[in-house]
């Protein structure tokens, strides 16, 4: 394979890892908890900044970009503290934005949180640079590992299924155990789940603080890949891909959010980059985004569950009798 | 009212459930306007009463859906008036649902488990564990929920998503949830609403086979027959406030009653 | 001192085109139980509209091609878009992404057509008013009219008209409606062709006092709107209107006070004060009387 081709695939499989994490996260809240959070993509990008600024160190007056704080942690520092910002942040909005709301109004909160973080962080040019963003991010390791550009591309694409594998383990058992069940219970009938003694707002709570730290896990493997960050980078629509991903693969089941990764943001944004332009500046771009858009609302007609979807649970018997056929555990 | 409201406050010895001039209003509209009455260990009391008379707001003020804008509400001795409704379930005070409240994506059993109590794996760390952690403790909850099917004839339903059941088999889902989470009180609104005769006497059988084992309920119920059957004591409400209490009996015997029946 | 009676004026005028969005979101939601997150991409879409028929035709042939395609655009998406999808059995969640993916489709596809640049309805030019140290323009007395009576046609329906009974005999409780004999999908029906009119409107208004607007105008100024119809309750017209002039005033005032910059942000406190204090928005009584009904 040549160089050029390592350099794509590599690329696309870096942001196969990045979707595939941010969807995982997603589904917990959306497809299993049935959180309708629109502000998903904020949390990406508070991991983001986070593992940014902690790698750049401290701004110096002559720089050309200006932030707040600034250190260089050492390599698995910076992930982790994405990780811990995305969970703070999901427990600020969240105090604040899941009161039990209908679904309609939670998601129209949501919608609005995500408008206005991308405003205060544009106009707030001390935070974070504003909307030129942070830029030369420097890329985890690479004065230990001493790799060549195109090693490096595939040490990357290591260092990510590490990271997926991780948060596999996290949603897995979390969707696998009754706190899952109770997730979607409370996603069936609210009331009724408060009525059976489950707390609600704990659970619905529990469900945005693990997507939260899971996007924020997800920005700083991005963005250390990437090496620069904006507030062009998370837009709301941002979140609606996330969305559309996570229903055409299948809500409520962890392969259907992969699959669905691996089909909408992947394939159907990332690799378009790579086509020869067509058209003035910025069709493709639309056309994607109508593209995506009527994805969506053909899936939620034809095929509201999803290509993989939910999966139902049966119990095995333990002391083998009539019904010994039925399914494994799970 | 004045009466009732005078009761003192620990009138509830002896009464698992005390309900003292328990009030509620809706931007201006009372509902419940000084509901008072107890609930007797091991019976089935039932609530009655003509449209609007506030039965169901009651049973949800009762449940902890609601909050009541004055009174007290004691259950066990203990005042849970200010208690939300997913604390009040924890301790014994299980309501089922007037309308069917299924959860349609799950299966039958994982209904039944959602309700079982203080189940291993349902706080975050735990079920980061992992099967090992929490499996043996579901496991007994399963082998529960698997008699409780049997009991209700319901053993082939087990895998069936709940939202596929016919309108009869959710009722019995509901009952059967209710129990999975062993309640100290059940408080049940209208068990037989919209269900065939056949069914009907099927879940009054279970009512009565669950009250001789000792369970405590309190009943909305519009079917008069049904209540005059199970119920005792039954306890009268019209315009948002309690008219009589007594036995069936007499209480179809009483005018007042009658009146509300036929004003109301 | 003349800074904030400035902010104020110049608050109404902006109060006035979120009076015409907030009553038209407030109503869809409260007549058909959806949350139309496409609203503001209609609403860019009626300034289109209203620029292309402006470069043949007057200014304001243009704003009533606007309310025109607002009108008969939304009565087209919810016949044929929302309400199979909710015939279908799509629940709470699907609908918002429906109502979402529409927005987008609208927003994109504008951009794909006219492209991504900026777009100004013509200057009607007209006298500048002054009051004191506060200069009002001609576009701006325009949009403060356009408000007042369309605001007061509302008003008149609402009131006074069978059919605007109907509309809140619908809101209210639709299946009861429907058994007291009111046409409910007809009720629908206009229902969204006067809330799509009074978007489209809010559109062209909107593109009026920006001057320079694109393809995603409409939709950044949901944030504004949507607190209008939290604030107002949601659901709830007359409160809406009360919103709009809250929100209008001090999104300006603190913009004249703190920065413009922070314009939104004052919609999204008064959003956030809302959901923390009162979820069910200021006028929320009526709908808890529903409560008792039900």
């Amino acid at each position: 394979m040549s160089g050029a081709w390592q350099f794509y695939i590599s690329t696309l499989l870096i942001y196969l890892g990045v979707d595939v994490m941010a969807c995982w996260g997603l589904n917990l809240q959306f497809g299993y908890a049935g959180l309708v959070n629109f502000s998903f993509i904020i949390f990406q990008a508070a991991g983001a900044y986070t593992a940014a600024v902690l790698t750049l160190g401290r701004p110096t007056p002559a720089d050309f970009q200006t932030y707040v704080g600034g250190a260089h942690w050492p390599f698995p520092l910076p992930f982790l503290a994405a990780a811990v910002a995305g969970a703070l942040l999901a427990a600020g909005v969240g105090a604040i934005g899941l009161r039990r709301l209908r679904a309609d109004y939670e998601a129209m909160v949501m919608l609005v949180v995500s408008l206005i973080a991308t405003s205060v962080v544009t106009n707030a040019t001390g935070l974070v640079n504003g909307a030129n963003g942070l830029d030369l991010v420097p890329p985890p390791l690479l004065g230990v590992v001493h790799l060549g550009p195109l090693a490096y591309q595939w040490f990357y694409v290591g260092l990510t299924a590490a990271l997926c594998l991780l948060v596999y383990l996290v949603v897995h058992r979390i969707t696998g155990s009754p706190l899952g069940r109770s997730l979607r219970a409370m996603r069936e009938n609210e009331p009724a789940a408060a009525a059976l003694g489950r707390n609600v707002t704990q659970l619905r709570l529990a469900a945005f603080v693990v997507g939260g730290a899971i996007a924020g896990l997800s920005g700083a493997v991005l963005v250390q890949f990437l090496s620069a960050w904006s507030p062009g980078a998370w837009l709301y629509p941002e979140t609606f891909v996330y969305f559309t991903a996570v229903i055409v693969g299948g809500s409520g089941n962890n392969l259907g959010a992969a699959v669905g990764a691996l089909l909408v943001p992947v394939a159907f944004l990332e690799a378009v980059r790579f086509l020869p332009p067509f058209g003035p500046p910025g069709l493709i771009d639309a056309i994607q985004w109508i593209v995506i858009g009527l994805l969506a609302m053909v899936f939620l007609w034809f095929w509201p569950r999803g290509i993989v979807p939910e999966r139902r649970r049966r119990f095995p018997r333990r002391i083998p009798s009539r019904s010994a056929a039925d399914g494994p555990a799970r | 009212m004045t009466a009732e409201v005078a009761a003192a406050p620990c009138a509830c010895a002896g009464a698992v459930l005390g309900i003292h001039g328990v009030a509620r209003s809706f931007g201006g509209v009372e509902a419940v306007k000084g509901a008072s009455f107890r609930v007797e260990r091991g019976r089935i009391t039932g609530l009655i009463g003509p449209n609007g008379a506030g039965k169901s707001t009651l049973l949800n003020l009762v449940a902890g859906a609601l909050l009541p804008t004055r009174g007290t509400i004691h259950f066990e001795g203990r005042d849970i008036t200010h208690l939300p409704d997913y604390r009040r379930a924890r301790l014994g005070l299980i309501r089922t649902f007037q309308t069917s409240s299924e959860f349609g994506r799950l299966t039958v059993m994982e209904n039944l488990l959602v309700a079982a109590p203080r189940l291993r794996g349902e706080r975050l760390r735990e079920a980061l564990l992992g099967r090992g952690y929490w499996g043996g403790a579901e496991a007994q909850a399963v082998d529960r929920a698997r008699n409780l099917l049997g009991e209700f004839d319901m053993a082939e339903k087990e895998d069936e998503y709940a939202g596929n059941l016919s309108g009869g088999q959710k009722r019995l889902l509901e009952i059967m949830r209710g129990l999975m989470a062993e309640p100290t009180v059940l408080l049940l609104d209208e068990p037989m609403a919209g269900v065939n005769p056949t069914l009907a006497r099927r879940i009054e059988a279970y009512l009565l086979q669950l009250r001789d084992r000792g369970l405590t309920m309190l009943m909305v119920e519009h079917e008069l027959g049904v209540v005059e059957r199970i119920c005792h004591p039954v306890v009268v409400m019209t315009l948002g406030r309690v008219l009589r209490e007594g036995a069936m009996a007499e209480i179809r015997r009483d005018p007042e009653v009658l009146d509300a029946y036929l004003i109301g | 001192m003349g800074l904030i009676l400035a902010a104020v004026g110049f608050g109404v005028i902006t109060a006035s085109i979120l009076a015409l969005a907030g009553v038209g979101f407030t109503l869809q939601f409260g007549v058909t139980n959806v949350l139309n997150l496409a609203f503001g991409s209609t609403m860019t879409a009626a300034a289109f509209v209203a620029y292309v028929v402006s470069q043949s035709a007057p200014l304001v042939v243009a704003v009533a091609a606007g309310g025109a395609f607002g009108a008969v655009f939304s009565v087209l998406v919810n016949r044929f878009v929302f309400m199979p999808f909710i015939h279908r059995g799509t629940r709470l969640f699907g609908m918002i992404i429906v109502t979402l993916s529409m927005g987008l489709v609208v927003q994109y596809s504008l951009q794909a057509i006219f492209g991504a640049s900026f777009f100004s309805l013509p200057d009607i030019g007209g006298p500048t008013f002054h009051l004191g140290s506060f200069a009002i323009t001609g576009p701006q007395v325009g949009i403060l009219g356009l408000g007042l009576v369309a605001m007061a046609c509302v008003h008149v329906l609402l009131r006074y008209t069978t059919l605007g009974k109907a509309m809140r005999a619908t809101a209210t409780n639709s299946d009861l409606a429907r058994s007291c004999g009111i046409a409910t999908d007809r009720v629908i029906d206009v229902a969204w062709a006067i809330s799509g009119c009074l978007c489209g409107l809010a559109g062209v208004a909107l593109a009026l006092d920006v001057t320079a607007f694109t393809d995603t105008t409409g939709g950044d100024f949901l944030i504004p709107i949507i607190a209008v119809a939290v604030l107002g309750g949601v659901g709830q017209p007359y409160g809406a209107m009360l919103g709009a002039l809250v929100v209008g005033v001090a999104s300006e005032v603190a913009a004249a006070v703190i920065s413009p910059d922070y314009k939104d942000a004052v919609a999204f406190v008064i959003l956030i004060l809302v959901l923390l204090v009162r979820p069910q928005g200021i006028l929320a009584e009526v709908s808890g009387a529903k409560e008792v009904a039900s």
